[in-house]
């Protein structure tokens, strides 16, 4: 039996992703206990909860404690301890072991990690902690994203899952994919390919050329290295890292980490929390790309193209609502930049889709994680607009795996994306 | 009898300015959506209109009606119109629609209500909303005109009945609590709990009057699609789909009345009235009365203009929930609440589920609908058979009432 979450424990509460899931604990009611190291990191931690959910009214579920002081007593009284401390297995094991002592034994644990093992993390401690540990990846800021993965490992306890599950998507309110405990889930290990993809092909074509090619109008709200600075090089290469190391699939090379970015990273160029990387400001505010094959920057004024014709059509076409049209123009474009951009798109489609059975169950769990975890147009709503049969051949073409759920549909002649309660317009952008 | 086929809402979270968007993405999406939803063919349709407050302000476009043309081969030559009465224009336009029908000039009419309100500032979009008061008088060169003016309507009520904040702020927790269940609403992932919206802090501040942030409907991009048509389509619409007219949402009655203009006539107008607003309780007592029926009790919900808690507070006791100024029963009694004797906004209403001004009326429409052939999902109220809609332009200025049944 699992009984109520009636009180959270938030290790590492200081953190982006501590405080931001904090916030959603305490905003649905549930008294929560903020944790750092210090007292005064903790409170930073509450005020930022307060800030995300723009009320001080959740601080009356806020209480906030040290690591040196209160972790023990504070787990002990437990139903849900909720691990956000560095991504860093060793670490992570170490406040495990110290939760392990001082939980109840029907306490859940959960990690918020972006990608390591569940299994590994949990690994050497006692069995009861085992079978109620899993992982619940928000992404940031859980405030505003909704969408999240739950991952259970071998030994998780079914009865924890389906417990945590509800609790996710009932009381939390939350958009619940459940993935394998593979590398890097579902949502990081599909985005992640699409991003560093991109960020090797802008080392021979350039960073901002890249950037506006891959934009808004193939089905996201932000362009991928505009992401990639804003997750943090440091994050980016974690995760590649890992991917790369740990998964051999057709997608392989495409979790190889640009030289450029390593040397980039170890000068010290972390993206936006550094002010520096793949793009930056100058003293004047104007906008800097960096060029990768020189490491130096140069003015965005100075090396902006103008967008092919194609992508114009696609945007005017977006612009007025007409979505399949912008694909067709997508589809039919000729040219260096109409292929380079069919790579991308359709390499995302075909591996985004050909998760499902390894990562995930279905089709809609790619698509949920890839719509409400990165903005991102599902690569259903994707093959939906390109029509099912037309993105096969295509796939076909660019010698792309073509997934079996894609080949399914194409045969019963049916839509891919069936969200009834889901507008697909609004993974369009023409901005 | 004009009957309600179905319709569509866009997600009423969206923002079509950050999506890149023009406000005829918005007509296509709705109606596209709205035949897919209802299964009409586009050849059937007889006749368009759209409800819209103003389009020329917020996306510089007006002649909004031509835009239906544009969504379909099949619409080549279709009449169309745009209909205009502030925060009421999709009632305006749902009422112009059923009045056709009923004169036997058409048999299926499309009613789309529309609104971009996202390419401004709030600051902006505030002097662009002054327009539907007197503007010269009441809003020009006032930050937020429509704010205080219906925090006037809040110390009105407190002058002749007393008036607690509380009241109002259990109005807006039970809005946005609504909200969660409607999987289009704006406000669904929003933060919200009675004790926010009673304290006044950097988070909540007071934009006028009595009036808070938590007092306020939202600024929203959506727009919302329905069919009308008349009894002889609805029974070869049934039919063709194996089902019985009687299963078919009806609009069983309306109301619709204007009071003056400028908020401080209404008041002088209504000194020796129970009611604050007496028009509007016209308009209600109206759609009872073409309805057949005789008092709120008749009805399983209502969905209400709340673009302020006020103007919910006025609506409780208007359509009679409780005695004139004391609607601060019903809603400590929780008569209002979700599961409560007369649940109000399931919806999230304008608080919860948004406020794209001319398309209010028509989602409003849609919902009611929804609700009384047990289509509304998570929002559903149980056993739901009738519902009212109350939608208001000004500062309960233009007053329409639909009546809707199964």
């Amino acid at each position: 039996m699992v009984k109520p979450i009636r009180n959270v424990v938030v290790l590492g509460a200081n953190g982006a992703m501590g405080s931001g899931s904090g916030a959603v604990f305490a905003a649905a009611g549930i008294p929560t206990v903020f944790l750092a190291r210090t007292r005064e990191k903790a409170e930073a931690g509450r005020e930022r909860a307060e800030s995300m959910v723009k009320s001080n009214a959740i601080s009356r579920f806020i209480t906030t404690g040290t690591y040196e002081e209160d972790l023990e007593r504070a787990v002990a009284a437990a139903d849900l301890v909720f691990e956000a401390v560095a991504e860093d297995l060793e670490t992570k094991r170490t406040f495990f072991s110290r939760v392990d002592r001082a939980r109840k034994l029907d306490a859940i644990i959960a990690t918020v990690s972006s990608g390591l093992s569940i299994a590994a993390m949990c690994a050497g401690q006692s069995e009861s902690f085992q079978r109620h540990f899993l992982g619940i990846h928000f992404f940031n800021p859980p405030t505003v994203i909704v969408g999240c993965e739950l991952i259970a490992h071998a030994g998780t306890d079914p009865a924890v899952t389906a417990y945590v599950r509800e609790l996710l998507a009932g009381t939390l309110g939350r958009e619940v994919i459940e993935t394998a405990d593979t590398p890097a889930f579902a949502g990081n290990r599909v985005g992640f390919k699409v991003l560093n993809e991109v960020a090797q092909l802008a080392e021979e074509h350039g960073v901002a050329f890249m950037d506006q090619l891959v934009g808004p109008h193939s089905g996201r709200a932000m362009p991928p290295l505009v992401t990639v600075d804003f997750v943090g090089w440091d994050v980016h290469k974690a995760i590649v890292d890992n991917l790369y190391a740990n998964t051999k699939d057709e997608a392989h090379e495409a979790f190889k980490l640009p030289a450029y970015m390593q040397r980039g990273i170890d000068a010290g160029r972390l993206g936006n929390k550094t002010k520096a990387g793949f793009f930056k400001k100058d003293e004047s505010k104007n906008v800097m790309v960096l060029d990768p094959t020189r490491d130096e920057y140069r003015l965005v004024a100075e090396v902006a193209a103008p967008l092919p014709a194609f992508v114009e059509q696609m945007k005017a076409a977006i612009h007025v609502g007409r979505y399949e049209r912008a694909m067709d123009a997508f589809c039919t474009a000729e040219g260096k930049e109409a292929d380079l951009l069919r790579r991308v798109v359709l390499g995302y489609i075909s591996y985004g889709l050909g998760r499902v059975g390894e990562v995930v169950q279905h089709a809609r769990d790619i698509d949920r994680i890839m719509g409400f975890g990165f903005n991102w147009a599902p690569p259903s709503v994707l093959a939906d607009a390109i029509g099912t049969r037309r993105t096969i051949t295509l796939l076909e073409q660019a010698k792309l795996a073509v997934p079996r759920v894609l080949v399914e549909a194409a045969e019963k002649n049916t839509h891919l994306f069936n969200e009834p309660e889901v507008d697909r317009g609004r993974f369009f952008f023409a901005a | 009898m004009v009957y309600i086929l179905g319709g569509f809402q866009t997600d009423f979270a969206r923002n079509w300015t950050k999506e890149g968007k023009h406000i005829s993405a918005m007509i296509r999406e709705a109606v596209d959506g709205c035949l897919a939803a209802t299964g009409v063919a586009p050849q059937q349709i007889d006749v368009g209109h759209v409800g819209n407050f103003a389009a020329e302000l917020y996306a510089m476009q007006g002649h909004l009606g031509a835009f239906l043309v544009d969504v379909d081969p099949a619409f080549s030559g279709l009449p169309t119109g745009r209909h205009e009465a502030a925060c009421a224009s999709g009632s305006i336009a749902l009422l112009a629609a059923s009045a056709e029908i009923e004169a036997g000039r058409y048999d299926c009419a499309l009613v789309v209500g529309v609104e971009q309100m996202k390419t401004v500032s709030p600051a902006i979009g505030g002097d662009y909303l002054g327009t539907a008061a007197w503007y010269e008088l009441e809003a020009k060169g006032v930050e937020f005109p429509f704010p205080k003016l219906f925090g006037k309507l809040g110390d009105e009520y407190d002058r002749r009945y007393g008036l607690k904040d509380e009241h109002l702020a259990h109005i807006a927790a039970v809005n946005y609590g609504n909200a969660k269940r409607n999987p289009r609403a704006q406000t669904r992932t929003w933060y919200m709990s009675e004790a926010h919206a009673c304290e006044t802090s950097k988070y909540n501040s007071v934009i006028g009057g009595r009036i808070k942030i938590s007092d306020c409907s939202q600024v929203t991009d959506g727009a919302v699609a329905v069919i009308l048509a008349s009894e002889k389509f609805a029974h070869s619409y049934a039919k063709q789909r194996g089902t019985k007219v009687e299963e078919l949402a009806k609009i069983e009655g309306w109301g619709h009345r204007t009071a003056p203009l400028r908020f401080d006539d209404k008041v002088a107008e209504s000194a020796n009235d129970p009611y604050v607003l007496p028009h509007t309780r016209r308009a209600i007592l109206d759609a009872f009365k073409r309805a057949g029926i005789a008092d709120c009790w008749a009805l399983s919900g209502i969905e209400t203009h709340d673009c302020f808690t006020t103007s919910e507070y006025m609506a409780i006791d208007h359509f009679g929930l409780t005695a004139p100024g004391q609607s601060w029963r019903a809603i400590e009694e929780k008569v209002i609440d979700f599961d409560g004797k007369l649940p109000i906004n399931p919806s999230g209403g304008l608080i919860g589920a948004g406020h794209p001004v001319g398309a209010t009326g028509v989602r409003q429409l849609l919902d009611a609908s929804l609700q009384v052939t047990g289509r509304a999902g998570n929002y559903q109220v149980p056993d739901a058979r009738r519902f009212a809609t109350l939608n208001i332009g000004g500062s309960g200025t233009t007053s329409c009432v639909f009546i809707v049944g199964r």
